[in-house]
């Protein structure tokens, strides 16, 4: 028996060694993930979307015809376990790119990435990874945290504010809307786009209300929803992710907060509508891409390799998530095509292709990615989404750099 | 403790040497040949390696020091890591201090922090001690730091060096190598200086406290002061990983010192061996090792079952559990005594009797 089961694990060790031919060159890629550490419940959906995503690149002709071989491991959002699968990657694998996963592993490698001129497209879209001359080799495939923000916060101001029947007595009063904010302080994600949102507020002329602090892992938010019902806002942003959104925005409705909701984009997902219920109708939020099943170009296939590759996981199970690790798959695919035509698959090589990106979707509901050399944000026209009977519908699309266009190019960059 | 025939001491000093034999020296001087000249033949991944081992040594030794040592427990330890960490950021950020001035500070201001913490100690122990050790975990970081030390300079949650800013004597400190050094030799000093303050007074004051602190007392020993004392040492250690961390990411966040860093620190001597230095060092090289070992294993293979990358991974966060468990039940003493049974086996063989 134990003979037996020796030679079972020799021959899955041995199988790699054969199966491993056949392709001309390989290209690495690597991949940091989060499936076991405090958000791994977003986390899992990505990861198998990455798997999933890089299978269909390679079944579509790969690279220029050379296969992207993926390296995918999980840090458990430990910072010291981050870097060195970073170096590993580095290294020993010696990738071309690596797709990063949160702002606990992004914006603690920005300046070893930059310094080893490694391009890192990540999931965390902090504004600061936005700037080339601080940020050189950090990528985002899609709008900034605080361009999110600041879009969420002027659709709610023209669509609601301005129109609701709701607050006519008020505006006729001339009474400023009121928001507050919920996020958890410590965690850089959920304050990156603070300043923003109330550097915005101050400009459609908001009063601000006190910020209250919501740990990502909350599970009872009623202290933080009656300091800020004393305020009587008429707003609140929620800067968390989906779990203790869902907690604050039902917290919210049973204490009787009176708010509109609007949620960041890791906060706004298919989870939200599950675990919030009721609670959750009305809210407006962030998505980066189309959501999972949506009609739009691509979406088919998302579906089919997931059906095909991950036949174990049910198909209600899959999120939004899935089809953005293909958004960020494909377009690490198309920098590295473009790099490998020019005969440049390197750091920097990958780096001027993915500044030579114009308008470039791969469909998805992807808003069309442009980067430059001097601007790694990739575009300025962000939708903003409702939830209606359980349903994500569009609520309008803006653009932001066509209204705001001085403080676009100038005090907005990069924070 | 083992001496072969044939060796002689003549005098006390001799006695008390920490390398009793040529041979022994001969090992010694080889092991610290070997972490000299390791990045003369490893890659820089191996480096990194080394250098998160050896942060987390550095971050061990103070754990063990209270609770190995002086039995106080302590859950908190990442928080005055992160004490030193951000007093030596800001110093060099916006103080403009050298490094090694702005890493004495942070030291020194962990120190007092960690006195403040164990001041409780003076009239708890055993479980309350834990529950006000984890209270300086959330009130350093998650309240001070996090709420108005990561605001100072407009800088949001987290601080950020620009390459170059860290010089010891005009030398850049940067890269994995030049942070290999700094960390090994900070290492090396601290080790050595603790395995000797614990043959001195304070160190068999602080051994007979963690034994009975009733009868240290009676013996005339002053606990408070002592215990105190233990603290502040710790603390500077914990100063000393904090100096060590910066110039390897240029980079400091809150995220960095969670709770969850100090329970592994917990963990790495509870593997390594409680009350042994050595435990320190071969808990740190286990657990940083092991995970690494588990890539090599996994990441090549999950290209041909991607299940394992995606689902099979919770493995190693049950392995760290699993291997506390295991060495409670088994091992109890940690690796540190397995090894001194493979040395006095290797000494007495083949006449093992």
């Amino acid at each position: 028996m134990r003979r037996l089961v020796l030679w079972m694990v020799a021959l899955a060790l041995a199988l790699p060694v054969v199966a491993g031919t056949g392709w001309a060159q390989d290209i690495k890629l690597g991949s940091l993930n989060d499936l076991t550490g405090p958000t791994s419940d977003v986390g899992k959906d990505i990861a198998l979307g990455i798997r999933e995503a890089v299978q269909y690149v390679n079944d579509t002709g790969g690279i220029n015809g050379k296969r992207i071989r993926l390296y995918l491991y999980d840090y458990g959002y430990r910072v010291p376990e981050a870097i060195t699968t970073y170096k590993r990657f580095r290294d020993f694998d010696k990738v071309a790119g690596v797709l990063g996963w949160g702002t606990g592993d992004t914006e603690a490698l920005s300046p070893t990435v930059g310094r080893d001129r490694i391009p890192y497209l990540s999931h965390s879209f902090a504004a600061k990874l936005t700037d080339p001359k601080t940020a050189p080799y950090n990528f985002v495939y899609g709008t900034d945290y605080s361009s999110n923000a600041r879009a969420a916060m002027t659709v709610w101001f023209d669509e609601v504010w301005m129109k609701d029947p709701r607050f006519r007595e008020a505006r006729s009063k001339g009474e400023k809307p009121r928001v507050v904010m919920f996020y958890g302080f410590p965690t850089p994600y959920a304050s990156a786009p603070i300043k923003a949102l109330k550097n915005h507020a101050e400009l459609l002329g908001f009063e601000v209300g006190p910020d209250q602090d919501v740990s990502l892992v909350a599970l009872d938010t009623k202290s933080q929803v009656l300091t800020a019902k004393g305020f009587r806002p008429h707003l609140a942003w929620h800067g968390n992710t989906t779990m203790s959104v869902a907690a604050t925005i039902k917290d919210a409705q049973a204490l009787g907060l009176g708010a509109d909701h609007i949620v960041n984009n890791w906060g706004f997902d298919e989870g939200l509508v599950r675990l919030a219920g009721p609670a959750a109708e009305g809210v407006m939020g962030l998505a980066v891409t189309a959501y999972y099943g949506d009609k739009v170009p691509l979406m088919d296939k998302v579906v089919e390799y997931a059906k095909k590759l991950n036949p174990g996981v049910a198909q209600e199970a899959r999120l939004i998530r899935t089809v953005q690790s293909w958004a960020q798959v494909l377009m690490m695919a198309e920098g590295m095509r473009r790099a490998d035509k020019a005969g440049k698959l390197t750091g920097p090589g990958l780096k001027e292709a993915f500044e030579t990106l114009r308008g470039w979707t791969p469909g998805l509901g992807l808003p069309p990615v442009t980067l430059t050399a001097t601007d790694h944000r990739t575009g300025s026209v962000i939708p903003v989404y409702r939830i209606k009977g359980g349903k994500f519908e569009l609520v309008k699309q803006v653009d932001l750099k066509a209204r705001w266009a001085k403080e676009w190019d100038g005090e907005w960059f990069g924070y | 403790m083992y001496l072969p025939s044939g060796v002689y001491h003549e005098t006390y000093a001799a006695t008390h040497a920490w390398w009793q034999t040529g041979f022994v020296r001969g090992k010694m001087a080889l092991l610290l040949l070997f972490v000299f000249t390791l990045p003369l033949y490893a890659n820089l991944y191996v480096v990194s390696v080394a250098n998160i081992t050896l942060y987390t040594i550095l971050g061990a030794l103070g754990v063990q020091l209270l609770i190995g040592y002086c039995g106080q427990i302590t859950f908190g330890h990442a928080a005055f890591i992160a004490v030193g960490a951000y007093t030596t950021a800001m110093g060099v950020l916006f103080w403009g201090l050298p490094y090694p001035v702005a890493a004495v500070l942070g030291c020194l201001l962990a120190g007092l922090w960690s006195v403040v913490f164990g001041l409780p100690s003076a009239r708890i122990k055993g479980f309350y001690q834990i529950m006000t050790t984890m209270a300086a975990q959330f009130i350093t970081v998650d309240f001070i730091i996090t709420h108005y030390v990561s605001r100072v300079g407009g800088r949001e949650h987290y601080f950020s060096l620009p390459p170059g800013t860290i010089t010891i004597a005009g030398w850049p400190v940067d890269s994995e190598i030049e942070v290999y050094y700094l960390a090994v030799i900070l290492t090396i000093l601290c080790l050595a200086g603790m395995a000797n303050l614990l043959r001195t007074r304070v160190g068999r004051a602080w051994i007979a406290i963690r034994d009975n602190d009733i009868a240290a007392e009676t013996m005339g020993l002053n606990v408070v002061y002592y215990k105190l004392l233990a603290f502040f040492a710790a603390g500077v250690l914990a100063g000393v990983a904090g100096a060590v961390w910066i110039p390897s990411l240029l980079f400091v966040s809150p995220e960095h010192f969670q709770l969850s860093w100090g329970l592994w620190l917990v963990g790495v001597i509870l593997i390594g061996g409680i009350g042994s230095l050595h435990g320190v060092v071969f808990g740190s090289i286990f657990v940083t090792g092991i995970l690494e070992l588990l890539k090599f294993a996994i990441i090549p293979l999950s290209e041909f079952y991607p299940a394992l990358s995606e689902r099979f991974l919770y493995v190693k966060e049950a392995a760290f559990g699993l291997a506390i468990v295991l060495f409670l039940l088994y091992e109890p003493r940690g690796l540190a005594y397995r090894w001194q049974q493979i040395k006095n086996y290797l000494n007495l063989w083949p006449f093992a009797y």
